[in-house]
């Protein structure tokens, strides 16, 4: 059972990580109907603006997720007023040009940092390991997951307590109702892009110092980050967590347990559950 | 400009118009000179083991700048594609050299993979195949065994270095038990078997709970450490590797922050093997290896190619990437020098076979009669400071393989 307690804390980690960045994802998608492929390259330069910010100084690394998130919700920005003009003519366009977005996206991020896999320079406190339960644990990946469950909390927060929470939860139910109480959904989408692009870049700015960041970054968070929504259930922010949480566990736990099938288990555990799943995830909406 | 321009041409990108435009006109203007010979040189520009293709792009370069950039007397038409991070963009890559630009030899390839695709398509066309990295076990095809007439190695077999750490790391452990783990693919399999093999026909014991070594999926794993510390739960003796690029730097530094921090690491030198030492800063030191190379040896024409390596603006040691990759410039410029008249494929080929022993900064070598590869001896290494910077310090000579 030991074995399993440091990987288990590791996909917790990880999962709440995953959440953040397919929280926008799954937001964008709900409330603004904006199925977002340019989520991944937002991550990814969120993660490069962070490694090459970061400099081993605490000051650094506060001016690093700043950069990242400010970044991000710029790119977030930069997609709301770019699908703004495709309202009303489907997915299919929406995705056909945030793919093209992602592509121009990502031959940018590697012209300008190139092809190396990027890490930040930590605080020497950061870049240390802490004992926990008899184990070595990595201090960095400590204060990840503690931002992760805040930054989890005040979102939490955010969506359930004030009223421009309450907005997005009743655009994502009924855009017509939300018009008719006068307030403009289309402003919403766009808030709910902004806020979705911030939360992409402050998640690849908490990934980089374990993950790194390079080339393969944008197509492997995005993928996590559909594998996600599409299993917690599209616009649904609950959903996201129970399934970022189930799949950093695979990522850890499943691949040491069974080692043979670690390059399928994800994905085949995404089709298993899209295939037996009778009733939506909690908080899902339909 | 060129990496800028063949990555343009790759992806849906080359529609952003102004950036192609201004690539396209950068290309147009170097014409090709008629007598120029053409080589291609394929190494990876892209993806996990980027930094090794720079490395090797930077050996075949200071060869080629050293001698005026002429090989054999003869004007040298270099074409650089990019092998990414395996034979899905390799391949494309090397027909493109092969057919559109006919250069008539191929060199460099990073990967074992690779390498193992290639080598029909330059053997079918009769133009050498000079690798200077990865040399995978053959598989036969349709039966046969490979034809490799056209195919040379300035590098190693994969599975040499565990071949040749294996009776050291079985004198350090005496009775313990060795944990192996390594990537997921060709490189890694046969990295790992020549370590497995060869340590456990010397009586070894693999900690590895079914006897086999553990492999993680390449080039998907980044985090290693729920790997590390499975491993740590069979209490091995010390541990054997081969990561190499991005993952040997993510796999070094879990490596100090797991469970398994205080047990003596080996490995195949490509773990600590140029700029991912960097990166990995002090969390290698102490990590032992072994390679064909180390930037400590003291002979000659060592010392002549770190002069020049450093005078051309290199602030990090020499790789063996980057010296295996010069060496198959100088095989190619000896090689031409005894070309007569007009160079062809099969008149190339037949003189790489005949440029005997070669002086190299790893010590003189030569090709191996039937299999084409060096004749070399390995050594041990120890990631240490070497002034300001780490370096894989030569420890001792190990063996000389492939053993006659």
């Amino acid at each position: 059972m030991d074995t399993y307690l440091i990987p288990g804390l590791d996909g917790i980690a990880y999962g709440l990580l995953l959440a953040i960045a397919a929280a926008g994802l799954t937001l964008a998608f709900g409330a603004g109907g904006v199925l977002n492929l340019a989520h991944g390259t937002l991550i990814a330069a969120g993660g490069y603006v962070a490694a090459t910010t970061s400099t081993g100084t605490w000051p650094s690394l506060a001016a690093a997720v700043t950069a990242a998130t400010a970044l991000g919700a710029a790119g977030g920005g930069v997609l709301a007023a770019a699908t703004a003009r495709l309202r009303g003519r489907g997915h299919l366009d929406q995705a056909l040009l945030t793919f093209g977005i992602a592509l121009i996206g990502a031959d940018l991020l590697t012209t300008v940092f190139g092809a190396d896999i990027r890490r930040p320079r930590l605080p020497a406190a950061l870049d240390t390991t802490l004992t926990i339960a008899g184990h070595p644990y990595p201090a960095d990946r400590l204060a990840a997951l503690t931002a992760a469950v805040i930054i989890t909390t005040i979102g939490y927060a955010v969506l359930h307590r004030t009223r421009a929470g309450r907005l997005i939860r009743a655009t994502v139910d009924d855009r017509h109702m939300v018009a008719g109480i006068g307030v403009d959904p289309r402003t919403v989408d766009t808030t709910v892009l902004i806020a979705s692009g911030a939360l992409a870049g402050l998640a690849g700015a908490l990934c980089t110092p374990i993950l790194g960041v390079g080339p393969a970054t944008a197509p492997t968070t995005l993928l996590l980050s559909l594998v996600i929504v599409v299993c917690g259930g599209l616009g649904s922010v609950p959903g996201a967590m129970v399934a970022a949480t189930g799949v950093g566990l695979i990522q850890t736990i499943g691949v040491i347990t069974i080692p043979a099938l670690a390059p399928y288990l994800l994905l085949g555990a995404m089709a298993l559950l899209l295939l037996t799943r009778r009733r939506p995830l909690p908080g899902m909406s339909g | 400009m060129t990496r800028l321009c063949c990555r343009l041409r790759r992806g849906l990108v080359s529609a952003t118009a102004a950036a192609a435009l201004l690539t396209a006109t950068a290309c147009a203007s170097t014409p090709a000179d008629p007598d120029a010979v053409r080589i291609g040189l394929l190494v990876s520009l892209s993806g996990t083991y980027a930094t090794v293709g720079q490395d090797m792009q930077a050996g075949f370069r200071l060869y080629l700048d050293s001698h005026g950039g002429q090989l054999g007397g003869r004007k040298i038409d270099l074409v650089v594609g990019d092998e990414g991070d395996g034979p899905a963009t390799a391949v494309p890559a090397a027909q493109k050299l092969l057919e559109r630009d006919r250069v008539l030899a191929l060199t460099g390839l990073v990967g074992g993979a690779t390498v193992d695709k290639v080598q029909v398509l330059t053997t079918a066309r009769k133009i050498p195949l000079l690798g200077a990295n990865a040399r995978p076990a053959f598989t036969s095809e349709g039966g046969k065994p490979r034809d490799l007439t056209y195919t040379w190695h300035t590098s190693y077999n994969s599975d040499e270095p565990g071949i040749a750490i294996a009776d050291h790391v079985k004198a350090q452990v005496g009775d313990g038990a060795v944990y192996a783990i390594g990537p997921d693919y060709q490189g890694g399999w046969d990295e790992l078997r020549g370590f497995t093999d060869t340590f456990t026909r010397l009586g070894g014991k693999l900690a590895n709970p079914d006897g086999k070594a553990l492999f993680t999926p390449f080039p998907a794993t980044e985090n290693f450490l729920p790997y590390l510390n499975k491993a740590a739960a069979t209490n091995p003796e010390a541990v054997y590797t081969f990561y190499a690029g991005a993952a040997a730097v993510a796999f070094v530094k879990q490596y100090a922050q797991s469970d398994l921090k205080d047990v003596p690491l080996y490995a195949a030198g490509f773990l600590t093997e140029g700029s991912v030492l960097t990166a990995q800063g002090p969390a290698a030191t102490g990590i032992r290896n072994v390679l064909n190379y180390s930037p400590t040896l003291s002979n000659a024409a060592n010392q002549a190619f770190i002069a020049a390596w450093s005078a051309a603006g290199n602030s990090n040691p020499p790789t063996t990437f980057a010296m295996a990759s010069y060496d198959a410039a100088a095989v190619l410029d000896r090689a031409l020098a005894a070309v007569a008249g007009n160079v062809t494929g099969p008149k190339l080929n037949e003189a790489i076979g005949k440029v005997g022993r070669v002086t190299s900064p790893r010590g003189d070598w030569q090709f191996e009669p039937t299999e084409h590869r060096p004749v070399q001896r390995w050594y041990l290494r120890e990631v240490r400071a070497d002034g300001p910077v780490l370096s894989n310090v030569l420890v001792q000579d190990l063996t000389t393989l492939p053993a006659t």
